[in-house]
């Protein structure tokens, strides 16, 4: 009965660790999404500072941008809510 | 290959007991060599009184590691549904660290012959239940009516309710507005809110879609005005605790999406006629390379059809599993009756606060962003290849 105990255990223990390194190597997308949004705000930032009248109509669109990357951004826990908890 | 192995280790550990007894006495060595092995594997749970057995010693541990093994297969074919894991950790729950051959005997007669309505298999459920919580409950699809028509299953579910109680809650909403003949010349709070979401589409539209008088382009007005309404009062509707999230399902987002794209084809053949199809093709392209531009424009065209539905589906779903777990997490430390804990529980507990902020904007977003990619496609169907647009 402790031999159930040792010898059952290993091939699902793998298992679950490689799910926990799945998902978090899933996490790592977020870094390209940081770079996103970054990118999307310092380029707001950018042309209003060379043409401040357009300040409205660029922030608008901005956000547009913003709410599209941070949309790919939520893949990234997504992926890994999936492989952690569905399979 | 799971039945396998317990009978495999108790072949390998009797031959392991032989070759100790040349040696050393055998009892002694059993228990140090189980002891080790213990202490790397065990994982959870409490293995209490395993040193007292001594499996090589013991002519019933045979029958225990069978009992048990049928245990699981049994509560594998019953659970269906769930993981072979599922069914061990169930098992597990089941006969715990028993070695009582009539009580686990006792348990697989009673799975045996009452199935499903056993008592044991009530216990694994609840088992379950208690060992694998998983964010992803609150997306589960419920029947509240189960009906079939044919082979089609055609049940009254949650998320049809759902569905039913966002259209019921617009509808009243415009209903009250429009009451008295198209409400009063200076707004309430409440018109002024139906007034700003159509203002907002009808801004949309007029910007989004270009190079149609204005009488044209109002004909897709309808349509778009109840996808972005019905996303925007459905997508915050999922964060009221306990209800259910229809836009966390991956099966109505796409359903969303495809019928959205199919529309948009045929909207553009029914203006452009077959030059429709010069979509494929940016004007001014050499022929020789035409296959491969036609092969490129068609896999982003068709993308888009599965883009706008797996957008909304992911955001819905990765924001209310990580507020979901985060708000787990708060409610386990505070329900741990300690000081120090509950003290740190400030932490999760505006985690999540701060996290429901952005949840909403995110919800809202979506439609907004899912409105703007529709007039997008749109204009491109209708307008082939003169698009000023930025996306």
């Amino acid at each position: 009965m402790k031999k159930r105990s040792v010898s059952r255990i290993p091939p699902l223990f793998m298992l679950e660790s490689a799910k926990l390194i799945g998902a978090g190597a899933a996490t790592i997308a977020s870094a390209g999404a940081a770079v996103g949004i970054g990118n999307v705000f310092s380029s707001l930032i950018h042309s209003v500072a060379r043409n401040p009248s357009l300040a409205k109509q660029s922030f608008g669109y901005a956000i547009l941008g913003f709410a599209l990357t941070e949309a790919i951004a939520l893949f990234a826990p997504m992926m890994a809510f999936l492989i952690l908890f569905v399979f | 290959m799971f039945e396998k192995f317990p009978r495999l280790f108790l072949f390998y550990e009797n031959s392991l007991n032989s070759s100790a007894t040349s040696s050393r006495t055998p009892s002694q060595s059993t228990t140090t060599i189980t002891d080790s092995s213990l202490q790397s594997s065990d994982t959870q749970g409490s293995y209490d009184g395993i040193f007292e057995d001594h499996p090589g010693l013991n002519p019933s541990s045979e029958r225990i590691v069978e009992l048990q093994s049928d245990i699981r297969e049994k509560l594998e074919e019953l659970l269906i549904n769930k993981s072979p894991d599922a069914a061990m950790v169930a098992a597990e729950a089941l006969h715990g660290e028993s070695d009582n051959i009539p009580f686990m005997e006792f348990i697989l007669n009673d799975l045996n012959t009452n199935g499903v309505e056993s008592e044991s298999y009530k216990d694994a459920l609840a088992a379950l239940v208690k060992m694998v919580p998983s964010p992803l409950e609150q997306f589960e699809i419920i029947p509240f009516f189960p009906m079939k028509i044919g082979d089609l299953y055609f049940s009254f579910t949650n998320p049809s309710l759902f569905m039913l109680l966002t259209l019921s809650l617009v509808l009243l909403l415009l209903y009250f507005v429009t009451k008295k003949g198209g409400g009063n010349s200076v707004p309430n709070a409440w018109q002024s809110l139906v007034e700003l979401i159509y203002d907002f589409v009808l801004n949309l539209v007029n910007e989004q879609i270009s190079g149609l008088s204005g009488n044209v382009k109002q004909k897709f007005f309808p349509c778009i005005l109840v996808t972005f309404t019905f996303s925007l009062f459905r997508n915050p509707q999922g964060m009221i605790p306990y209800s259910f999230t229809v836009t966390s399902h991956f099966l109505i987002t796409l359903g969303l999406s495809f019928s959205i794209f199919i529309g948009i084809t045929i909207v553009g053949f029914q203006r452009n006629g077959l030059p429709f199809l010069s979509f494929l093709l940016p004007a001014g392209v050499p022929l020789p390379l035409a296959p491969f531009l036609v092969l490129l424009e068609l896999i982003p065209h068709c993308f888009r059809a599965l883009s706008s539905g797996i957008r909304l589906f992911a955001n819905m779903m990765a924001g209310h599993s990580s507020v979901k777990i985060l708000s787990g997490s708060a409610w386990t430390m505070l329900c741990m009756n300690d000081l120090f804990y509950f003290i740190g529980d400030l932490g999760p507990l505006f985690i999540v606060l701060a996290l429901t902020g952005p949840e909403l904007g995110v919800a809202i977003s979506q439609a907004h962003v899912s409105t703007i990619s529709i007039c997008i496609y749109l204009n491109d169907a209708i307008n082939l290849h003169q698009s000023d647009s930025f996306l």
